[in-house]
């Protein structure tokens, strides 16, 4: 009896001292919360380098532009040239090659298959920032496109995020009719916290369904007051370009200057804004495209109605960022938030639309009957079409680089970079030196939630970080977490590069390439322009050893199969090219309205 | 008053089917068809031909002359040919067409005189059923449309592409001339032997995309005719006053090739008179229909039609069948096949 009473007893004297450690305990968490900031990480897909007005465009980006002046905007960010590839480097913060997207999964070559690092998806060599973040008292969002595998244990409900609503796949229709662009799985999965969605509600339009999810996440993990970590990974404005109707006719007539005086406008005002410097090179308009003002303003017309929906979505996406944004000041969040905003390639000047309907007679053909045949030039952005701005449009985005979307060349690698938030210094401010990459955001996000990333995860080794931490540069503690010794490299469909410092080589298929190594110097030449291998041999030596060590370091394995092995064959004519080409002779340089004019009151095409 | 006037209507229709068969408006006959007014490029022609077949019963008596004669059961049958040419233009800045009518063919009618008729047509025998037949030309016509709201003059391809309707307004102007045939003995002719012409503020609004397969339209065609007077019918003189005419259609594109329409033609007005004397009631005749339309090329458009009285005046059955080809063409479009 007593020894009962004895140890009950104990009881009041156990139960205080279990609530003052619980108590001490949540106190803890809640400092801990309340000092760690939230993270917005906001992927843009396909957008190029110059589409932002705070980085020379024209297309109307106000929310963004003013993150830009509340934050930082960086003007050597990195990124992989596709989109899954990049993914995979910015949730594990190493190399694609090391995190499973040696190559993407659409693409892998028969001597890749089966190969460690080319699993096509994101591997278990890696834990997702995700997954550390969940473990350490973050709230893991994610909305758009996952393209890192679909099965359970690969999608995002699996590699941390707590909540989801996800495509799996790489793109698709915006709307609720839901295709996806390959026939091989004809409608898009989409997740919800996991579970797959079975029906897309009529009114869908991805990206506006994407920002009510987000903030319907937040909104309903907010009252334990841990900070949260949210993903959006927007899907535009990767084709198709779809708008809602209200938005198709935004851009209306904006480009049918056509894409040479716009890519001026730009390039002047990215002089402006100080992205380019004066007197740098910058890139040729490609070889197989026409001087805009050699096509009559009817053609024009045509190609500039793609841009319109391009721009028009652009600005769709700016626009919803900016409804999440008001919801953070809102709920008092905004101040305590980290905005990372980067796209994760280049432009897409690729003709992704004939690359996946493949020959007549193919499933692939077959699913794009089915599926976004329309092609009525008023019918474009809308439900069953695929409407994409093609390689001409691709070039302004990308200015003043060259090439796009798959290339390893700077259109199609560089990618805004745009990051606001409590602890980053220097508002409005453009920084010029760092050298950064994708898979320095992992580290960067890491360090800002104070965890250290583990050598094992859950039972199994997990591969180091590669990325950099910014952290210091963030506070103003350096200019760039890279020093001019530290070198970068990038293989992606047998295409090959390394840049250190200012210097980069490349190896790219024919016809936008040799086929062999091209030395150049991003100092003077952003377009890649003048190849200084015959000039700096010893340079140029000294990168292909980086290549290979690169390629020992990643395991890389160049694949006996590449989307570009065809290139030559599958690219238009070289156009003749040479100033004043007939039948405009000196009229080049007129505005358009000018040009109609002289060409007959718009009566070009005269009856 | 309205009772005994129900019978006084067969003049007035034949007159007014004559001149319907007599003008086909811009490129098509009886009510100027579903997208007549629809726009196109600066220079665009088109040529139609089209064939029509019309009856005709008056299943009561009606009236026919000024001292009341009686031809009960009167069959009316004509089979016309109407060849249009139009072209689409620019006219005071503004989008306009104008288009030439010829038309030709043969009017059958069989009809009776009352016995206490005090006058029988020259040739026939009261209450003896009568036929007479009438072939020939119609009396052509041309008609001018600008627009007046709505769009930009479509002189270019950039003006083409970029023309995107919601509310279109014209005004519409015909002229008739009486160049066709005329038999002042008969009751029945294809020419009307007078000047006559329209006024008509056709209305349209798209909705839906403006792009092939996807169109849809809602069209109105308010207009007023206007006679001339005819001074020698059966050898008197022939008055009418002007009719109220409201056309309208709801169409809709099936297909990228194929549109349908639903039809409406109200007609009203036309009061008679005879040397001074008034005839009858006006018209009021309401006719219900639809319209088919098949893009067999890219210059080639095969229409057909079928349309019958089912408002207005119950004494009278019609019935319309119309086909229709349509060839159109543009000097560059036709350009560029070449280089293709």
């Amino acid at each position: 009896m007593n020894s009962k009473r004895k140890n009950l007893s104990l009881v009041p004297a156990f139960a205080t001292k279990l609530t003052l450690i619980l108590t001490i305990a949540t106190m803890q968490v809640n400092a801990q919360a309340q000092s760690r900031p939230n993270i917005l990480l906001i992927v843009a897909d396909d957008l190029g380098y110059s589409d932002l007005g705070s980085y020379g465009g024209e297309i109307n980006t106000p929310v963004l532009d003013q993150l830009a002046q509340q934050g930082m905007r960086y003007t050597d960010f990195y990124v992989s040239p596709t989109c899954s590839v990049t993914r995979s480097m910015l949730l594990s913060g190493t190399d694609n090659h090391i995190a499973g997207l040696g190559n993407m999964a659409e693409t892998m070559a028969p001597n890749q298959v089966g190969q460690p690092g080319y699993e096509g998806v994101l591997n278990k060599r890696v834990a997702s920032v995700a997954e550390l973040l969940q473990d350490n008292g973050y709230h893991t969002y994610m909305v758009g496109k996952w393209h890192l595998g679909r099965k359970p244990d690969q999608i995002p409900h699996a590699r941390g995020f707590e909540r989801d609503f996800s495509t799996l796949v790489g793109g698709g229709s915006y709307f609720d009719d839901g295709w996806n662009i390959s026939w091989q799985i004809p409608k898009m999965p989409y997740t919800e916290d996991g579970r797959p969605v079975k029906k897309l509600p009529k009114d869908f339009y991805a990206t506006k369904a994407y920002t009510d999810k987000t903030i319907q996440f937040i909104e309903e993990g907010r009252k334990d007051n841990k900070p949260f970590f949210a993903y959006m990974a927007y899907t535009a404005p990767h084709g198709p370009l779809h708008l809602p109707d209200d938005w198709l006719r935004r851009y209306k007539n904006r480009y049918d200057e056509g894409w040479d005086g716009i890519r001026q406008q730009r390039l002047a005002r990215m002089q402006e804004l100080g992205i380019v410097d004066k007197g740098v090179n910058t890139a040729d308009r490609l070889f197989f495209l026409p001087r805009s003002t050699t096509l009559t303003p009817a053609v024009r017309v045509l190609q500039g109605r793609t841009m319109e929906l391009y721009a028009g979505m652009v600005e769709y996406m700016d626009d919803q960022i900016g409804r999440v944004f008001d919801y953070l000041k809102e709920i008092g969040e905004y101040d305590n938030t980290v905005v990372i905003f980067i796209s994760d390639n280049g432009a897409e000047g690729n003709n992704l639309r004939a690359m996946v309907a493949g020959q007549m007679g193919s499933f692939g053909f077959l699913h794009a009957m089915n599926n976004f045949a329309e092609d009525g030039h008023n019918s474009l952005g809308r439900k069953g079409t695929f409407a994409e701005y093609g390689a001409a449009w691709a070039q302004v985005s990308s200015a003043p680089f060259r090439i796009y979307k798959g290339w390893v060349s700077e259109g199609g690698i560089r990618s805004p970079l745009i990051i606001s938030g409590p602890g980053v210094k220097g508002a409005g401010g453009l920084n010029k030196k760092a050298v950064l990459h994708v898979m320095d955001i992992a580290p960067t996000i890491l360090e800002l939630a104070g965890i250290k990333h583990p050598a094992n995860y859950k039972g199994r080794e997990i591969e180091p970080m590669q990325g950099k931490s910014w952290v210091g540069m963030l506070e103003g503690d350096t200019q760039s977490p890279r020093t001019s010794d530290d070198w970068l490299g990038w293989e992606l469909f047998g295409n090959r590069a390394i840049r250190q410092g200012d210097w980069k080589i490349t190896w790219l298929y024919q016809p936008l390439g040799t086929e062999d190594w091209q030395l150049f110097n991003l100092a003077e030449d952003l377009g890649e322009q003048q190849d200084l291998s015959n000039r700096f041999p010893k340079k140029r030596k000294q990168l292909i050893a980086l290549w290979d060590e690169y390629v020992k370091t990643n395991g890389v394995i160049i694949g006996v199969r590449s989307p570009w092995e065809q290139a030559s064959k599958q690219l238009p004519n070289r156009v003749p090219d040479f100033d004043n080409f007939p039948p405009v002779r000196g009229l080049e340089t007129l505005p358009y309205k000018k040009l109609i004019e002289v060409m007959g009151g718009g009566t070009e095409d005269k009856k | 008053m309205k009772s005994a006037n129900r019978h006084t209507r067969l003049p007035a229709i034949l007159t007014a089917m004559a001149i319907t068969l007599a003008f086909s408006g811009t490129a098509h006959a009886v009510d100027d068809g579903a997208r007549a007014y629809w726009k196109g490029r600066d220079g665009t022609n088109a040529f139609s031909i089209q064939y029509l077949n019309l009856n005709l019963q008056a299943s009561d008596t009606v009236q026919f002359d000024p001292a009341h004669f009686i031809y009960p059961n009167a069959d009316v049958e004509a089979n016309i040919m109407i060849a249009t040419w139009a072209r689409h233009m620019t006219l005071f800045n503004r989008a306009s067409t104008f288009s030439v009518n010829v038309a030709g063919g043969s009017v059958d009618l069989d009809a009776s005189a009352s016995l206490d008729s005090p006058f029988v047509p020259p040739g026939e025998l009261p209450g003896i059923a009568f036929s007479q037949s009438a072939s020939g030309y119609a009396d052509p016509s041309v008609q001018l449309v600008v627009n007046l709201v709505g769009t930009k003059p479509l002189i270019s391809t950039v003006d083409l592409l970029n023309y995107e309707p919601t509310w279109t307004v014209d005004a519409a102007v015909m002229l008739a001339f009486p160049l066709g045939q005329y038999d002042s003995d008969k009751l029945v002719n294809m020419g009307l032997n007078r000047w006559f012409g329209r006024i008509a503020f056709p209305i349209k609004y798209h909705f839906g995309v403006f792009s092939p397969g996807y169109m849809s339209s809602f069209e109105v065609v308010p207009s007023v005719w206007i006679f001339d007077e005819n001074d020698d019918f059966l050898g008197q003189k022939f008055e009418n006053d002007p009719m109220l005419q409201l056309e309208a259609h709801l169409t809709h594109d099936f297909t990228r090739s194929f549109y349908g329409s639903l039809d409406l033609l109200f007609r009203q007005g036309f009061q008679s008179e005879i040397n001074g004397v008034e005839l009858g009631d006006e018209i009021d005749i309401g006719d219900f229909g639809f319209t088919l339309n098949f893009h067999a090329t890219d210059n080639l458009s095969i229409r057909t039609s079928y349309s019958s009285n089912v408002f207005g005046d119950k004494n009278l059955d019609t019935s319309l069948i119309r086909i229709q080809f349509v060839y159109g063409w543009h000097r560059l479009m036709e350009n560029m096949k070449k280089l293709q």
